[in-house]
């Protein structure tokens, strides 16, 4: 059996939805019958087992893994909804210099021994938690908003990953179609076009998410419904299916009609 | 919750004024609003006649500049002072509309480990001499950024929005600001309709667990995300009902306003018809 894909979500500027990107694609990947760990590269700050609801389940963390304090099978809480999906979460009262890069890169090889996916839910910033978490990764997928500062942080991140040879995708996430539509927001072309990077999917903003997000429920749990179909599409594109984009906020009816018959 | 009496020491220089007050503005979590917040409030404060610099502690990956409009016009950057390269002078911008707001920028192409923490809380000593507020804008996350960005600073706001993941962040920063702060707390992007719903945590449910001083409410507005992609302080918009949150946020820190902060409510059928509340 081949290793797992080891793939780091990280963004740069911190609240555009690494962790909820990390849990969805997740859950997405497990319910097309891939095995998946979710690592919390987030230490001090985890928020991974809230957003899968297996925060009341965690006994031991990544840093005791690390440390010896336990077995790296012992630290996998499995989630109750879909047994091929498991977490490693971060510690929550130590810092991020409890672990180097190399024994992060250590702990996610024998991780991928384990399953087909290894998602590691990077921090914000690009400090000591950041060069972990990207240390025991062989690709990234780069989680954006369409704001500036966003698209700035992606990019000083992109540059940072392409100075490894990394290869990067980007998920466009919270993107408000009526504002794309009114000029007010970046369109996917415009993100695209500044940050140079494979589009891997692009996520509405949903208000649905704040409260499967709060409830600990992923969204993408929910099949039948608009994001479960979205995280589904992006996790067949990681699996190398040609699924064609959602087109959001690109001139209406109209437009549509005009570009058609041209 | 300890405030600040003891902070006037005798004063020792020839010039009578109060040092200014340096206030950081942290999460935790990243994307809540930090920066949002620290552009609108000091914008709120200079216009109110405050002097104020704002400092973005964002080493690598600032935009305090963009959000403020004023990236094009940044030449120097904190550590280029802290270094000595120029003087604090020379990397200060000056804000488009209002002439007594500051921007000291951070720098984009270094690393938080390049600042040394003692030099930057000197640094932000230094600008309250000359300041009357000195906001420092912390960049997400609990490392040495972090660090850096509370070592100046004797008051913290702490911004939250209304999750359980950015209540439980802002719970753990509180702690590490220690007791020798005060720290107080703004709520962002708060949805009421989402509240009423019980799809979102209410101002009552966030702060029943952080349990500090309530700053001021802000309720999720597109028009925050239009401003901060132009450049434009939605504080400066007097029309704006976010704005006029911000504003009273600054008069609550200057202490001109004592009421208490009022929750966003959602918007009646009329204002909703004549946009009025939007």
């Amino acid at each position: 059996m081949s290793a797992a894909r080891r793939i780091v979500l990280t963004s740069g500027k911190g609240g555009v939805g690494k962790t909820t990107t990390t849990a969805n694609l997740g859950a997405a990947l497990a319910l097309r019958g891939k095995r998946v760990v979710l690592v919390d590269a987030d230490i001090g700050l985890r928020n991974l087992d809230l957003v899968l609801g297996v925060e009341k389940r965690i006994v031991f963390d990544l840093v005791e893994v690390v440390e010896g304090r336990c077995q790296l099978r012992q630290a996998l809480i499995k989630d109750k909804r879909l047994e091929n999906l498991l977490v490693l979460p971060a510690a929550q009262t130590r810092d991020k210099t409890a672990i180097g890069e190399l024994q992060m890169a250590e702990v996610t090889a024998q991780l991928a021994e384990l399953c087909d996916y290894v998602l590691i839910d990077c921090p914000a910033g690009i400090e000591h938690g950041f060069r972990n978490a990207v240390a025991g990764a062989s690709e990234a997928i780069i989680v954006t908003t369409p704001e500036v500062s966003s698209i700035r942080d992606a990019d000083r991140v992109i540059g940072k990953l392409r100075e490894r040879g990394m290869p990067v995708r980007l998920v466009i996430n919270r993107l408000r179609p009526e504002m794309v539509r009114s000029g007010d927001m970046l369109s996917v072309d415009d993100v695209t076009d500044i940050l140079s990077a494979e589009l891997l999917g692009i996520v509405p903003d949903d208000e649905e998410v704040i409260d499967t997000t709060n409830r600990g429920e992923p969204v993408a749990l929910q099949t039948e419904s608009r994001l479960g179909a979205i995280y589904d599409k992006i996790a067949r594109r990681l699996e190398g299916d040609v699924v064609a984009f959602t087109q959001f906020g690109t001139p209406g009816f109209f437009g549509r009609l005009f570009r058609k018959a041209g | 919750m300890h405030e600040m009496v003891h902070e006037e020491a005798p004063a020792q220089s020839a010039v009578p004024r109060e040092r200014g007050r340096a206030i950081v503005v942290t999460s935790g979590k990243g994307g809540v609003g930090k920066t949002t917040t620290t552009a609108n409030v000091g914008a709120a404060l200079a216009a109110g006649g405050a002097s104020v610099v704002l400092v973005d502690a964002d080493v690598g990956l600032r935009n305090l500049d963009i959000v403020l409009g004023l990236e094009a016009r940044v030449r120097h950057h904190v550590l280029d002072v802290l270094e000595n390269k120029v003087t604090l002078d020379d990397a200060l911008v000056t804000d488009k509309r209002v002439p007594s707001l500051r921007l000291l920028a951070a720098a984009q192409t270094r690393e938080k480990d390049d600042v040394d923490t003692v030099a930057f809380r000197d640094l932000i000593s230094s600008l309250r001499d000359r300041f009357d507020y000195v906001l420092i804008d912390c960049p997400a996350g609990i490392e040495k950024g972090f660090v850096n960005a509370i070592a100046g600073a004797d008051e913290a706001i702490v911004v939250c929005t209304p999750e359980v993941s950015a209540v439980r962040d802002a719970d753990r920063v509180v702690g590490l600001l220690g007791d020798n702060r005060s720290i107080k707390l703004i709520i962002n992007r708060l949805r009421p309709a989402l509240v009423r719903k019980g799809k979102m945590l209410s101002v009552d449910d966030v702060n029943g667990i952080l349990r500090l001083s309530l700053l001021g409410v802000v309720a999720e507005a597109p028009d925050v995300i239009v401003s901060t992609n132009r450049g434009e302080p939605v504080a400066l918009d007097a029309a704006s009902p976010v704005g006029e949150a911000y504003r009273q946020i600054a008069q609550r820190i200057s202490g001109t306003l004592t009421a208490p902060p009022e929750v966003p409510r959602e918007p009646t059928f009329f204002e909703k018809l004549f946009g009025s509340a939007k």
